[in-house]
């Protein structure tokens, strides 16, 4: 079948079967390699995007279901410039990435935290990434780039 | 205390080489693997103070059997060690070379000259000057090739098979302290561990950033040996082969870790780095196991302490 769906600000229409994932169509059919593949199960977060302005596991999403969604992954996330989001900005400066699997899913986790809470407090940072699991970094870094990014958003004016 | 490397009489060594490539890039050949423990960054930031030149210059060329040598595996707490100290080696050969061959081309004497941020000058005539990169093509019409290659091939002690003893069964050794502050719920038996600090002694911490990084996943996971994890195995079958039954730690489950690098320099190390990859692991599980032991008087010798075995050994006092 035929969907149509925007996906970071651009319209695209893909034909997909009924058992493809969300996560399938972003990684094979689009080529945007973000967003991962870690347990293809609901359990770990690493294929975590936004999904109607929703964090999801787009390994739980069928495709079909992406009919007429707006869906934002972390390539989205750059300015019209190609610049990184203060939140990618900030996961490098504080040191939070170590192999870097489970970050696409933390950024996305974090990005929309910060929509609803400018200023977050460590445990709610805490509580908001419960879903994605690091194995490398202990969280401590992950958790202080986004609070780093908060701060700097705030004082930026930023608060996109 | 843990001892890194392989040892044992085993013939663990680390190649690499450092090279000028195309303009204002350096190449570093070596095949450690960076799984995210950062040995690439480790190697870069080695080799740009050997040669006075910024980070940004380099590159590195990844493990690929054509292209690089032997580094060993990234495991056993080695490359930072061993891969540090072959960058090393490598980017001082290369210096030595430059050197050697720009005080042929200045006709200068190796004292007179000195090398900075990609250029080379002598200190007698200030219109001797060139780039590392103008050298190189210099040389390479005189069919030579400017490049620095350093090995790191420590010797290493064979345990006596009787007694298991050796002169140094270790290539180094790393020392980590880690205290914790837990609370036991004696209705539930869940522990939270709520703070943690930590003490490694790093040698020198060619990046504080990165020990912080190792120290604090490296708690974690310590903190899921302890807590959490474990694999139900039956008639060879795990019965637990997910995230939702083999639990790891995720952030409401990780303490804030508060670490302070000691620096307690090894004389091989390269600027006396020692490894801390998994010297930061494993002082976790033992420090929660005391701390239990100090909140509720109890000892336990099974891992994971799950709230199931709190509750049994409560009520069993
Ligand atoms: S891959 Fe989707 S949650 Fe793990
Ligand atoms: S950085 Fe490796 S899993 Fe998070």
């Amino acid at each position: 079948m035929k969907i149509t769906f925007t996906i970071n600000n651009e319209e695209r229409s893909l034909e997909v079967s009924s058992h493809q994932r969300l996560l399938d169509i972003i990684r094979k059919d689009l080529g945007l390699t973000a967003a991962k593949e870690g347990c293809g199960k609901g359990e770990c977060g690493a294929c975590t995007v936004l999904f109607n302005g929703e964090p999801v596991a787009s390994c739980l999403v069928l495709a079909p279901q992406a009919d007429g969604a707006e869906i934002l992954t972390v390539e989205g996330l750059l300015s019209r410039e190609g610049e990184l989001h203060p939140l990618q900005q900030a996961f490098l400066d504080a040191g939070a990435v170590q192999c870097g699997f489970c970050i696409p899913g933390s950024i996305m986790t974090g990005y929309r935290l910060l929509q609803d809470n400018p200023e977050p407090e460590r445990e709610e940072v805490c509580q908001a990434l419960a879903g994605n699991i690091c194995r490398c970094t202990g969280y401590q870094k992950i958790v202080d780039a986004i609070q780093l990014a908060a701060r700097r958003m705030q004082a930026g004016g930023d608060s996109s | 205390m843990f001892g890194f490397g392989y040892g044992e009489g085993f013939p663990d060594h680390s190649i690499a080489s450092v090279e000028p490539a195309g303009e204002g890039r350096i190449l570093i050949r070596t095949s450690a693997a960076d799984v995210g423990q950062g040995v690439q960054t480790v190697a870069v930031q080695i080799a740009s103070e050997v040669l006075k030149l910024d980070p940004e210059h380099f590159e590195i060329v990844e493990g690929d059997t054509h292209t690089t040598q032997n580094a060993g595996s990234s495991s056993a707490t080695r490359q930072t060690y061993f891969t540090g100290h072959a960058v090393k080696e490598a980017a001082e050969d290369l210096l030595g070379n430059i050197y050697h061959y720009a005080s042929q081309e200045f006709t200068t004497n190796h004292p007179e000259m000195g090398t900075r941020d990609g250029r080379i000058f002598s200190h007698v005539n200030s219109d001797d000057e060139m780039t590392i990169w103008e050298l190189k093509d210099r040389l390479a019409n005189r069919g030579i090739e400017l490049k620095g290659r350093g090995t790191f091939f420590p010797r290493t002690y064979k345990p006596d098979p009787e007694t298991g003893q050796s002169e140094k069964v270790y290539v180094g050794y790393s020392y980590h302290t880690q205290v914790v502050e837990v609370v036991v719920d004696t209705v539930t038996g869940q522990v939270t561990v709520e703070k943690a600090y930590s003490a490694i002694d790093a040698g020198k911490a060619i990046n504080p950033a990165g020990v912080e990084g190792q120290v604090e996943g490296g708690t974690a996971q310590g903190l899921g040996m302890a807590l959490m994890e474990e694999q139900i195995i039956e008639e060879g079958r795990t019965l637990n082969p997910d995230m939702s039954r083999y639990l790891v730690p995720t952030a409401v489950d990780v303490p804030e870790v508060e670490t302070v690098i000691v620096e307690n320099e090894d004389t091989d190390g390269p600027f006396g780095a020692k490894g801390i990859g998994e010297p930061a692991m494993i002082a976790t599980a033992p420090a929660i196991i005391n701390a239990i032991y100090d909140a509720i008087g109890v000892r336990f010798y099974q891992l994971p302490v799950t709230p199931e075995k709190i509750k049994a050994a409560l009520e069993q006092n």
